[in-house]
């Protein structure tokens, strides 16, 4: 069987260890975390621990913490509802659990491409129309930061919008109906792209009944000792500690 | 039997009734066939018909018929007919479906089926013919325009098609780009492929051997021969200056050092190859762009409307006229039917802007910056960009117009001819202005095209 498993480096987007891992293993450890959310706190903390590691040794931390970052305000605006709503318990464990979701996600987004998104996909037995389509949505998520910037930049141009300051709640429906500049836009390029994008896979054959992929994925020893070393993780927090 | 045989072929689109009037037509192994005419004519709806996209994509009214070899396009499925034709479309920025080039040409094998060590070979040797061995790995975002494009023929092509169908792909292409493409082409004609191209930039193609010429009709709007001059009081004379424009994005330095002056009553051409730029020098006049230097009209903050390369990020409103008079409290209508006609807009008043066709789209996004009257001028990105010739003459009219109110006028493109129109010609290479004059001059100096690695055009050498 062909090794064609590893993709070119220049694919992957963090240089991390973990590019050289399967990525099913990658989305394992991922789903594992994600789970793992329903944890009780103390078990919740320990499984915490051995996540930062293993995000330390993944060079993680920096993605990571640039993810939380971007949701500083809700995790705070969380933290102290619960707080005073129910109590401080509880806010510590809603807002870890939503620590663990974000830093799960970041680990799956910062060392998965597309291209291995789609063959998991292919693997846990998705048709290859939607695994493709998901893939394609995937990659197609920094595109849309760009795009939106671009629509700020063009009416911003002919004076149809400004950066939104806060003119009390009187502007606020002038304010939302100026959105429209941006969001009609930013639906217009969307649906363009996606259709553009449907055109371009068509004029290659796309949906041919007997597609046969080129590269496959491969388990190696290494990502078997990962993987045993993560459910024995698991294993121990959850029924021994 | 014919490659491909149209017979008695017609489409309207359900949403505007546009579409293309009955055609028939031909086309053999190792011919090359130019689709021309204007803007809004219906080129990019009879590719698609020809290729099967129109009626399995598409809904609307087709009539007639279109067989490719044996195969009727109504009747049998896309993923078969693409393995006959090849469709390659204007944009190839936005056909890229995969983030690596390698991957980008696979796709196209695994949907054939080939065996594995089949497709390695059949990659291998796309790679090789296409010059991209070197940039395997690269992502395809991240190329220029004119690898993008080499690109997206590779991926086409890679699937050994006998048809080789091509929407507008010289549009985005600078010069040299240009010519690359035009060499595969021929490469690929002289190989037995059949080569129909929709183009308005038609004098690229004259080289292909044994073209034949296929003119669709025009249903549409002619521009107004003559313009009135633009109802606005001159403004006083202004002279921009920029001193050491610096402007480094995502730590890459993207201008270095730019010193110049124009002034107003000027049009000014930037030419330059793909990615050097040229989009980023309009951005930082305009305000838009951080930059280190300083950039100042009679010592102001210069006041330029910037008309944007893709019009789809200016466009909301529900109709023309709503679109050209937004956020207008007081609006000089004058001035608005004077654009109405000089823009060849009268007749989509009450049309919402998303159902005009691209040079209409670009068009009215012109106008919208007009109307809002800007106080030194106007910048615009590759305005010629989907106009056919007569739009281009009509476009340049206007620009001439705007300037004669003293207004400065700067634009950025890759169409020489259009650049040839200018009072000035500036040359923008990666590590800053490489000639600047009157245009005949820098056209008449190969040494400076040579020094950006452009050619220029063969109806400039010859």
């Amino acid at each position: 069987m062909l090794k064609l498993a590893r993709f070119p480096r220049s694919q992957i987007i963090a240089r991390s260890p973990l590019r050289q891992v399967d990525p099913r293993v990658r989305l394992a450890i991922s789903l594992g975390a994600s789970l793992a959310v329903m944890l009780p706190l103390q078990r919740l903390l320990l499984f915490l621990a051995f996540y930062v590691m293993l995000l330390l040794w993944a060079r993680l931390t920096r993605p990571a913490l640039q993810q939380i970052w971007r949701l500083k305000w809700v995790l705070l605006i969380l933290f102290i509802i619960d707080w005073f709503v129910v109590s401080l318990d509880l806010a510590i464990i809603v807002t870890l659990r939503v620590l663990l979701l974000t830093g799960s996600f970041a680990f799956l987004v910062h060392t998965t491409t597309p291209g291995e998104l789609r063959l998991v996909l292919e693997w846990l037995c998705v048709p290859h129309r939607y695994a493709f389509s998901l893939s394609l949505a995937f990659q197609s998520v920094t595109l849309l930061t760009e795009e939106w910037r671009a629509i700020q930049e063009a009416q911003r141009a002919r004076g149809a919008w400004q950066p939104p300051r806060w003119a009390g709640w009187r502007g606020l429906p002038a304010q939302l109906r100026e959105m429209l500049a941006l969001t009609v836009p930013a639906i217009v390029l969307t649906t363009r792209r996606a259709w553009a994008l449907t055109e371009s896979a068509h004029a290659r054959g796309f949906d041919a009944p007997h597609r046969r992929s080129f590269r496959q994925l491969m388990m190696a020893w290494t990502d078997w000792l990962l993987l045993a070393f993560v459910a024995c993780v698991i294993v121990f927090v959850v029924f021994y500690f | 039997m014919p490659l491909l045989t149209a017979t008695n072929l017609s489409y309207q689109y359900p949403q505007n009734g546009r579409g293309i009037a009955p055609i028939d037509l031909t086309i053999e192994s190792g011919e090359a066939l130019l689709i021309s005419g204007p803007s809004g004519c219906g080129k990019s709806t009879l590719v698609r018909c020809l290729t099967g996209f129109i009626p399995h994509l598409y809904h609307g009214e087709m009539d007639g018929m279109v067989t490719l070899g044996d195969l009727s396009t109504a009747a049998t499925p896309l993923w078969q007919l693409s393995e006959k034709a090849g469709l390659l479309f204007q944009n190839p920025a936005a056909q890229m479906l995969t983030e690596t080039v390698e991957d980008e040409i696979l796709f196209g094998l695994e949907n054939l089926g080939l065996e594995r060590s089949v497709m390695r070979a059949r990659l291998e040797e796309t790679l090789r013919q296409f010059d991209l061995v070197e940039l395997r790995d690269r992502n395809p975002h991240t190329l220029s325009g004119g690898e993008q494009q080499k690109l997206a023929l590779a991926a086409v092509m890679a699937r050994q098609p006998k048809l080789l169908v091509l929407d507008e792909p010289f549009s985005m292409l600078d010069t040299t780009a240009a010519a690359s493409l035009l060499a595969d082409l021929k490469r690929l004609v002289a190989a037995g492929t059949a080569v129909i191209i929709a183009e308005h930039r038609a004098e690229y193609l004259h080289a292909l051997p044994g073209l034949r010429t296929l003119t669709l009709g025009n249903g549409h709007l002619s521009p107004p021969d003559e313009l009135p001059h633009l109802p606005a009081a001159a403004a006083a004379p202004a002279e921009l200056i920029v001193e050491g424009l610096r402007v480094v994005r995502n730590g890459r330095t993207i201008l270095h050092n730019l010193n110049f002056q124009a002034d107003s009553g000027e049009i000014v051409a930037i030419v330059g190859p793909n990615g050097v730029g040229k989009t980023t020098l309009l951005r930082a006049l305009s305000g838009l762009q951080d930059y280190d230097g300083r950039i100042h009209i009679n010592g102001d903050t210069p006041d330029l409307g910037l008309v944007f390369q893709n019009p789809d990020l200016q466009l909301f409103n529900a109709s023309v006229r709503a679109e050209i008079l937004y956020r207008l409290p007081q609006p000089d209508m004058t001035r608005y039917h004077w654009l109405m006609d000089a823009l060849g807009l009268t007749d989509y008043e009450d049309t919402p802007p998303l159902l005009l066709s691209e040079g209409e789209k670009k068009r009215l996004a012109l106008a919208t910056v007009l109307m809002r009257q800007p106080r030194h001028g106007l910048l615009l990105d590759e305005p010629s960009l989907g106009q056919d010739a007569a739009h281009k003459q009509m476009l340049m009219r206007l620009l001439r117009r705007v300037a004669n109110a003293r207004q400065l006028v700067i634009i950025t493109t890759h169409d020489i001819a259009l650049a040839a129109q200018a009072d000035r010609m500036i040359l923008l290479g990666a590590h800053g202005f490489v000639a600047d004059g009157p245009p005949a001059a820098i056209l008449a100096d190969p040494i400076p095209w040579q020094r950006l690695g452009l050619l220029l055009p063969d109806w400039v050498v010859g």
